[in-house]
């Protein structure tokens, strides 16, 4: 497979396991979002897939303390090393031209990955519970305590695309002694590309490997591996619901929410950063904002939040994709939102290149609170606003992966905080999209990986 | 051999040695003369010609000509069997067995396999893939449908030909493609699974130095080390057909699990009463390679658009004939793509290379399953 001619670079993603990289007979073409191609990706078959995964079982599971030493190098690696060939910039070309994803926002990714892999040890001290210990030898165990287990030896992944920063999570998979498989998304499989040779190059030879695959041959990384954190829509979510072993990353449905206790004047920045961050794209970007108040109400906060997002994104948070996805997406926007009101630009597709395009941002008023629209989560800055009022219940807040409550009510608060379909609970100005390493995203990874087993000796 | 009239059809006895035909369109219009004769025609081809169109005593004067002929398969689900039998053949000239497609692409079609084809091709074939082993007496498993299946009753003559003992275990792929229809992957895997724990108990407990099966089992047996190490220990030979091998999983088959026993392919469909052999020679572009039995079964690799060849070394749709004095199945528009590769020796068509389906055909959804 070659580049095509005026392509502005060159891409190759194969397999990669212990026994190094593998190209496949079969692969697909990477494209740029206007359809030229700038090289292929591998994809490995179901023979492949088990023969990977029947190596990762056996990979010998190393100290606690050397693990951790060898994710700070990754750090490392990832951030400034050249691998296989690769620097960070051809690596950033790569992201933010083929992933549309503009420079600035894949520089702060990779810096936020490497930022939570040295991170770890901390994070993990936070996350284990308090009276486990990690080590068979640990004097504790003389009178009898809760030992920290592994649920298996081996986690697929299957990934996305939208942001790198996705590839912030499973690393710590790594630090818990297990051995893990990534599928790439083949939007952006750069990002794991690029970890998982840090993470090889940094020890872990034999305990992480990349497997691209084509979609019948994905289900085979979860039938094989012992745990599984698979990203993906709702169709996604329900497939794997029955299945313990699956812990799925759905549609994020994040909400603000702004009482009248305050003035939501004062917080149109916060709002439209949440909205806006991340491209729009990520699933803790703002999908709905409930603002306390009758319609009217709901319909000033908007005219004055796309005015505010029209001015973030006159900065730097747009967007590129391929114009054809563009018009699907504003097709759907029409179709979804049949009966709101929409604020700011009528025609959101902008071609910025031939067969490329960003999306301008949308905001619309829908009559109330429990319009289904407010769950409909896109891949790009666009908000659903409704009028809200908290004597009527918490419910429109429910599935949420972030609730940011702009209040100075506390109980408000705490009922957010008991309600089991609420992930995070962000209380005063903060935007959805804010993110703390220790502090989880939807629960520990840990809490899906690891048990507690009782031991004595 | 009865004959009838005054004509010579010795051209049209098939040769195991493929050297008879030396004028490939002289062959064509003898075989018209028979297929379209009233004395010695099948009923099915005397009613037919009435509607096809042109005629082909006339307007088929070379093999390219057969691409005048409708794609006629789709009407061997509903035909009497007593239809398809040429009168040229005799009064009862002796039928193997009657077989089905796999129901691929909906209801099974039939075809009769002619005894005296039928030993002819496999003394071809095993001419093609001679394996050494003829006649030392070495036991064959087959995991493979058998019934109304070919392939079933192909494994019985190979077994004949090694001079050993056949064992089976019967597949039933119109089954299987049930399961995948209605989306029942569990019981998809169990039944896979059923069909392993069957061989693996055939393979502990037996002698076996040949397996024949498809390729879905062989990637099973490659899952298991622990039958991995019997075929190792015991296995001199596998060959594997009715479903595609991608060339990703044939390597990794070759050269990691099973290093040194030669793993061969077939390629073969009812409705060309055969199956095309791999060529032996390892190919540059390291694809399995197949040859038909030309010029009594031919290839041609098209694009499905314009119904033209594609250029050697491009992926086209894969045009099946079978024009022999037992059965005219001519320009049969597969399924299935490939590479179109030259033939060997001059024959007539193409030979394919990386066969593989199609997503849809005929507006029909294609569901390969297991065969």
């Amino acid at each position: 497979m070659t580049a095509s001619e005026g392509a502005p670079v060159f891409a190759r993603v194969d397999a990669i396991t212990e026994a190094g990289e593998y190209r496949a007979r079969a692969g697909k073409p990477l494209r740029l979002p206007d359809g030229r191609e700038i090289g292929a990706l591998s994809e490995v078959p179901r023979l492949y897939v088990t023969r990977a995964f029947g190596r990762l079982a056996q990979a010998p599971v190393l100290p606690y303390a050397t693990r951790l030493e060898m994710l700070a190098k990754a750090a490392d690696l990832f951030e400034n090393a050249v691998l296989e060939g690769q620097s960070v910039d051809d690596y950033l070309d790569l992201v933010s031209l083929c992933a549309g994803v503009p420079r600035a926002i894949a520089h702060a990714s990779v810096a936020a990955i490497a930022r939570t892999l040295r991170a770890l040890p901390d994070t993990l001290a936070q996350e284990i519970p308090r009276g486990a210990v990690t080590d068979l030898d640990d004097p504790r165990l003389r009178d009898g305590a809760a030992y920290w287990a592994r649920r298996g030896r081996t986690l697929a992944v299957h990934a996305s695309g939208n942001t790198p920063g996705v590839h912030s999570l499973w690393p710590s998979a790594l630090a818990l002694g297990y051995a893990v498989a990534v599928r790439p998304s083949s939007r952006e499989p750069f990002t794991p590309q690029r970890l998982v040779r840090a993470f090889r190059e940094a020890g872990f030879a034999s305990h992480v490997a990349l497997l691209p695959t084509d979609h019948d041959v994905a289900d085979v990384l979860i039938e094989q591996a012992d745990r599984a954190l698979v990203y993906g829509g709702q169709s996604v979510v329900d497939k794997y619901a029955a299945d313990p072993a699956v812990l799925t990353q759905g549609p994020g449905r994040s909400k603000t929410v702004v009482t009248d206790d305050v003035d939501w004047h004062e917080h149109l920045d916060t709002i439209a950063a949440s909205v806006a961050n991340l491209g729009g794209a990520a699933c803790t970007c703002t999908t709905a904002v409930l603002v306390e108040g009758d319609l009217a109400t709901a319909h000033a906060f908007a005219a004055a939040l796309a005015g505010r997002l029209a001015e973030v994104e006159a900065g730097k948070h747009r967007t590129e994709l391929p114009e054809q996805t563009a018009r699907q997406l504003a097709d759907y926007v029409e179709q979804a939102g049949k009966g709101t009101t929409p604020y700011g630009r009528d025609d959101i597709v902008e071609t910025v290149r031939p067969g490329t395009a960003v999306l301008h941002p949308v905001v619309r008023v829908a009559a109330d609170a429990e319009a289904p629209v407010l769950g409909v989560e896109l891949p790009f800055p666009c908000v659903w606003v409704a009028p809200f009022r908290r004597a009527d219940g918490i419910a429109p807040l429910a599935s949420s992966l972030v609730v940011a409550a702009i209040t100075e009510d506390m109980e408000f608060g705490r009922r957010l905080l008991d309600e089991p379909g609420i992930a995070n609970v962000y209380l005063g100005a903060h935007t959805t999209t804010w993110m703390k390493p220790g502090v989880p995203h939807d629960g520990y990874l840990s809490e899906h990986l690891m048990r507690t087993k009782g031991v004595i000796r | 051999m009865s004959d009838p009239g005054a004509h010579d059809w010795s051209i049209l006895d098939v040769d195991p040695l493929q050297q008879t035909v030396t004028d490939a369109d002289a062959y064509v219009r003898t075989l018209m003369q028979w297929h379209f004769g009233p004395e010695t025609g099948s009923p099915f081809w005397l009613k037919r010609r009435a509607t096809l169109g042109f005629d082909p005593l006339t307007d088929v004067k070379s093999a390219e000509d057969l691409a005048l002929f409708p794609n006629i398969v789709d009407e061997f689900r509903d035909i009497a069997a007593e239809d398809l039998v040429p009168r040229g053949l005799g009064e009862s000239p002796k039928i193997a067995a009657v077989f089905e497609s796999g129901g691929t692409t909906g209801r099974p079609k039939r075809f009769l396999m002619f005894e005296d084809w039928f030993t002819r091709y496999l003394a071809w074939a095993g001419r093609k893939a001679a394996s050494g082993l003829g006649g030392s007496g070495i036991n064959l498993l087959a995991t493979t449908p058998s019934g109304p299946h070919m392939i079933g009753e192909v494994t019985v003559r190979q077994s004949h030909a090694l001079g050993g003992k056949r064992f089976s275990i019967d597949i039933d792929p119109r089954w299987v493609k049930k399961l995948i229809e209605r989306g029942q992957t569990e019981e998809l895997r169990a039944y896979v699974d059923h069909l392993v724990d069957q061989t693996a108990d055939i393979l502990a407990t037996q002698d076996i130095g040949m397996i024949q099966t498809i390729p879905i089992l062989l990637t099973k047996i490659a899952e298991r080390p622990e039958l991995v190490e019997l075929v190792r220990s015991k296995v001199k030979r596998i060959a594997w057909g009715g479903a595609h091998m991608d060339p990703d999983t044939r390597a990794i088959l070759r050269e990691e699990v099973f290093p040194g026993i030669p793993i061969v392919g077939g390629y073969g469909s009812t409705t060309i009463l055969s199956v095309a052999v791999e060529r032996k020679e390892e190919q540059p572009s390291g694809l399995a390679t197949f040859d038909p039995f030309s010029p009594y079964v031919f290839f041609r690799v098209v694009d499905p658009d314009t119904g033209r060849p594609v250029p050697y070394g491009e992926r086209g749709q894969i045009v099946m004939n079978h024009i022999t004095k037992f059965a005219l199945i001519p320009n049969n528009l597969e399924r299935d793509t490939a590479i179109r590769v030259p033939a060997e020796d001059g024959h007539i068509g193409d030979a394919v290379a990386d066969v593989a389906p199609v997503q849809t055909f005929e507006g029909t959804r294609v569901t390969e399953g297991v065969y």
